[in-house]
């Protein structure tokens, strides 16, 4: 197996595209590598609230995860922060909110939000899009849940009567009611939220809403809507909506597809994509490339066809269970997708998983290991390569949903993984 | 707030259980178990004119009869060990396709000699179809490989029956239905918690539901509880042995193969791949356990269903493995052999009076899915006896509600009634094309608190994602729908989560456990249920 005529060495190749995988290419295409990233599918981020939760629970709920992340690393050694300084942290932090075009990301990590999802839970996000801030329930007195009558994805009834219940139990009082609005949908039944997202970029539209929402709305009454108040155009969407009704408006994150997430991953393949970094969709890696005993590269399988693709590092960015970066077999055997590198998950004779839905099962925390720059490493805790490193939910450890730790994590790992390329590149 | 009683208006001279308001009821016929048996029986004495109670523990067809692989027997799984089996298989497989097309799908069967069976069986095979009557034809391997493309190209035989599969929940609902017609009162979530003796006749049961005890005195108690039916006896101080034999099955994505597939051989493990609805079952083991509601299932029992499902279709191990889940048959043995298999198939119905001493109760154990008609029969045709009457059994004849124009069901029905709505109404659960609309009327239907019960009534959540899309969704419109509190929805939606967990977490692997994640991802990540407020009860309870 060659490198396909004409193709030119990388100095990077990043595989995956979620929060992790465009981190790192980004941060290398602007420092002026030659970056490919290849991706299987267009990445989990367009999936994702988009909010980046550092660390939520820990296991009771955080309040600052600056403050709280110290004692979680030292009770949780091999979890991906164990890498991640917190000076390290509010780098990539601040790099993220200079990369987003769109709207601006608010918020750092010496304290969390709490922000309502959308079955009315609040839950504790400490970096997010400027349109959900203003949910925050403890800045909140009463709130109208507006919910889109042909948007299946959103229950603005259960979200409100969960808020003030948790609201209650918290010791806030927060009135919150549902509103159910019927803007026109030209007789569609079953709009989704990136059709609705591009409905709100309609004026006329937007204006419908407002007229709906003035007429049921009641004295300093907030407006928590769905995540779905425009894509390129979401700031002017969200500034007008508030002028007109003279009211301030907040987003809630959905159920994948999530908008907010597609917005994150455009702004983000933008950039690398005038940062000259290349971008291969639908070509999966299937192993490492080695040539005289040194990793020069990764092998791609595209349809049928097989190639490889030759560069100085490699950053591992596929994921976790959830993006096939670690797969399972029956029997709990494991293994990572593109590279075969040491997998960590349950003992041999552990049960992976436990019969409790919420219970902690033990394969929920399979994946690599990394040292200090995100080298994974071996069973015997030494790298496995110089120039691989790894970044995002490939990394073991984590309970991320659990945790509410997910973009942290990939964010934060990311940015390092390129951090230590560039640091090596000198 | 269980569903309440199912009942409706009585057809005209239909007699009623009388009383409710009490805590009593008075009926000419009392059922025990609500599963195919059960409401086989409460629709047929209900039919012949007796006043009728069906009452179940949980939901209809909870039991074993929820909880199998869908298939219509033709009886050929019976023709050389058990001929008198596969006699009554293939007259009921004759009849339910005149009276519940609706709940069936005419796919066919085929059995095929695989490498690994006696070549000679085939035969043996023919002879006892002929015998037996049931219909059998052998085709070329070409031609069942034309018609079935992923069968093991190595099978050197082929024989068409009239195999079939059916929809267990819709057929007992459809017996609920019709014998609620006939003036049935049926009681899902109302178990019994003592049997009522009067000297040595059994004069009812007390029952436990939703809203209290319920006293039922009936002249005749049919004890139709299946596997369960041993511990209903001793309640009346009879003791029947019925043996639970756990079968487990494992599920795939989607239709692997569109004929009822079976090795012709004598019945073992993993012999039969059913395409039922959207996936395709492998089934199933036969093991006996000392308890129906506390059995095991092993890594090694699973495995042995995707080596089997590999011998029917090379690549079977490659294909996504939904969820694996067990059954209990009520195996019937006054003394007997212990191997579960050599156990008859066939039914009994024991008049507890020539057997125990005990007047007016009778119990009605054995048999299998696709005799339940026979079954009832049978045991109302007894309970006559007990009630010195003689009234016909005409179940044969009287096709259930929406059957009897030989319209069967098609995998493409439910999809053809989207399309007629795709405008107009939303799809709430995408993998089994669940409308909106039919999740209103069947919340409505139920007055369910249980999504559970919901997904049997329409598959919500039983495809590939498990409930990872629609459970949101249903939960949301089921808390719209009724007067639910936010607490109960968030309950019933955690409990649909962890019962969905129970089928899925034994066999967790490959694709299904990317879904499984991804779910997770939806349900902690997204949308943080783990913190749902529920009343302290509620969480003990999740």
């Amino acid at each position: 197996m060659t490198a396909q005529a004409g193709t030119r060495a990388a100095d990077a190749v990043v595989l995956g595209a979620g929060m992790a995988g465009l981190t790192a290419a980004v941060r290398l295409a602007e420092a002026g590598l030659r970056v490919v990233t290849v991706a299987k599918g267009l990445g989990s981020l367009r999936l994702a609230p988009a909010t980046i939760d550092i660390l939520g629970y820990g296991p009771g709920r955080v309040d600052s995860p600056a403050e709280a992340l110290p004692a979680f690393v030292a009770a949780h050694p091999h979890h991906p922060y164990a890498a991640v300084t917190p000076g390290a942290l509010a780098d990539s932090l601040r790099w993220l909110a200079g990369h987003v075009d769109a709207y601006a990301y608010v918020g750092d990590a010496s304290a969390n939000m709490l922000l309502p999802t959308a079955i009315g839970v609040p839950r504790p996000s400490a970096v997010v899009p400027e349109t959900m801030a203003g949910g925050d329930i403890r800045s909140l007195r009463c709130v109208a849940i507006a919910g889109l009558r042909a948007l299946k994805d959103f229950h603005p009834a259960l979200a409100a009567e969960n808020l003030r219940a948790a609201a209650a139990a918290g010791g806030l009082a927060l009135d919150a009611r549902p509103v159910l609005l019927s803007p026109p949908t030209d007789g569609e039944a079953d709009v989704g939220t990136l059709s609705f997202a591009r409905r709100f970029e309609d004026p006329g539209f937007r204006g419908a809403v407002a007229a709906e929402l003035r007429a049921a709305l009641r004295d300093e009454e907030a407006v928590g809507f769905p995540a779905v108040l425009g894509f390129d155009q979401v700031r002017s969407v969200w500034t007008e909506l508030q002028e007109a009704i003279g009211r301030p408006v907040f987003e809630i994150p959905t159920m994948p597809p999530s908008v907010p997430g597609m917005r994150l991953a455009r702004a983000l393949q933008e950039r690398l994509r005038r940062a000259g970094g290349r971008f291969v969709l639908g070509a999966q890696a299937v192993g490492p490339e080695i040539r005289d005993g040194r990793l020069a590269g990764v092998r791609i399988r595209a349809g049928t066809r097989e190639t490889v693709r030759l560069a100085r590092w490699i950053v591992l960015a596929t994921g976790g269970l959830a993006s096939g970066g670690i797969e399972v077999e029956l029997g709990g055997a494991a293994r990572e997708s593109a590279l075969g590198l040491p997998v960590f998950g349950p003992d041999p004779g552990e049960p992976a998983f436990l019969p409790g839905y919420l219970d902690e099962h033990p394969m929920g925390t399979i994946g690599l290991r990394v040292d200090a720059r995100l080298r994974p490493v071996g069973r015997d805790g030494e790298p496995v390569r110089q120039n691989v490193l790894a970044a995002g939910a490939v990394i073991g450890g984590a309970r991320p949903w659990r945790e509410k730790s997910g973009d942290g994590i990939s964010l934060s790992t990311g940015y390092l993984a390129a951090g230590t390329i560039l640091e090596d590149a000198g | 707030m269980t569903s309440a009683a199912i009942s409706s208006a009585s057809a005209a001279g239909q007699p009623a259980p009388a009383g409710r308001a009490d805590g009593r009821i008075d009926c000419d016929v009392l059922v025990i178990g609500g599963g195919s048996t059960g409401a086989g029986v409460a629709r047929d004495a209900a039919m012949r004119g007796f006043s009728t109670v069906l009452v179940e523990r949980a939901d209809m067809a909870t039991g074993t009869t929820g909880r199998f692989h869908g298939l219509l027997h033709s009886g050929g799984r019976y023709v050389v060990k058990d001929p008198k089996a596969a006699q009554e298989c293939i007259g009921e497989n004759i009849i339910l396709r005149r009276i519940a097309d609706d709940c069936i799908e005419d796919t066919g069967g085929l059995f095929v000699t695989t490498p690994i069976d006696d070549p000679g069986y085939a035969d043996r095979f023919i002879q006892g179809c002929k015998a037996t009557g049931i219909e059998v034809q052998e085709i070329g391997v070409a031609e069942a490989l034309r018609r079935e493309p992923r069968l093991n190209p190595r099978i050197s035989r082929a024989l068409v029956v009239p195999d079939a599969t059916v929809d267990a929940w819709k057929m007992v609902w459809s017996c609920v239905r019709s014998a609620t017609q006939y003036g049935a009162t049926v009681l899902p979530y109302h178990e019994v918690i003592s049997v009522i003796r009067d000297g040595s006749r059994v004069a009812g049961a007390v029952v436990r539901g939703p809203g209290g005890e319920l006293r039922i005195r009936a002249e005749v108690v049919i004890n139709a509880a299946g596997a369960w039916a041993g511990k209903i006896a001793a309640m009346a101080g009879c003791e029947v042995k019925v043996r639970p034999g756990k079968g487990i099955m494992v599920a795939t994505n989607h239709r692997l193969v569109n004929t009822v597939v079976n090795r012709c051989e004598m019945p073992a493990d993993g012999d039969i791949l059913v395409p039922i609805r959207t996936v395709s079952v492998i089934g199933t083991t036969d093991t006996l356990v000392d308890d129906p509601d506390d059995w095991p299932i092993s890594r090694q029992e699973i495995d042995e269903m995707l080596t089997a499902g590999e011998n029917l279709v090379p690549g079977f191990r490659e294909s996504r493995t939904l969820r694996v889940w067990g059954g209990v048959r009520p195996l019937f043995q006054d003394e007997g052999p212990a191997e579960t298999r050599d156990v008859t198939r066939a039914h009994a119905v024991l008049d507890h009076r020539a057997r125990d001493g005990v007047e007016a109760f009778l119990t009605i154990t054995g048999g299998k899915f696709c005799t339940y008609r026979l079954m009832a029969q049978d045991a109302v045709d007894a309970a006559c006896g007990v009630l010195g009457t003689s009234r016909p059994c005409r179940t044969a004849d009287e096709p259930l509600p929406d059957s009897g124009e030989q319209k069967f069901y098609r995998i493409g029905s439910r999809l053809a009634g989207r399309e007629r709505t795709l405008h107009d109404e939303q799809l709430i659960c995408e993998c089994e094309l669940v409308r909106r609309g039919a999740l209103e009327e069947a919340i409505a239907r139920r007055g369910a608190a249980s999504l559970d019960d919901i997904r049997r009534a329409l598959r919500l959540g039983m495809g590939p994602c498990q409930g990872g899309f629609c459970t949101y969704r249903a939960t949301g419109i089921l808390h719209q729908a009724t007067n639910l509190s936010a607490a109960e929805a968030n309950r019933a939606l955690l409990e649909f989560l962890q019962e969905r967990w129970k089928g899925l977490h034994p066999l967790l692997h490959g694709d299904q456990l990317r879904q499984a994640w991804l779910d997770d991802w939806i349900f902690q990540g997204v949308l943080d249920v783990e913190h749902l407020p529920l009343a302290e009860q509620e969480r003990a309870r999740v």
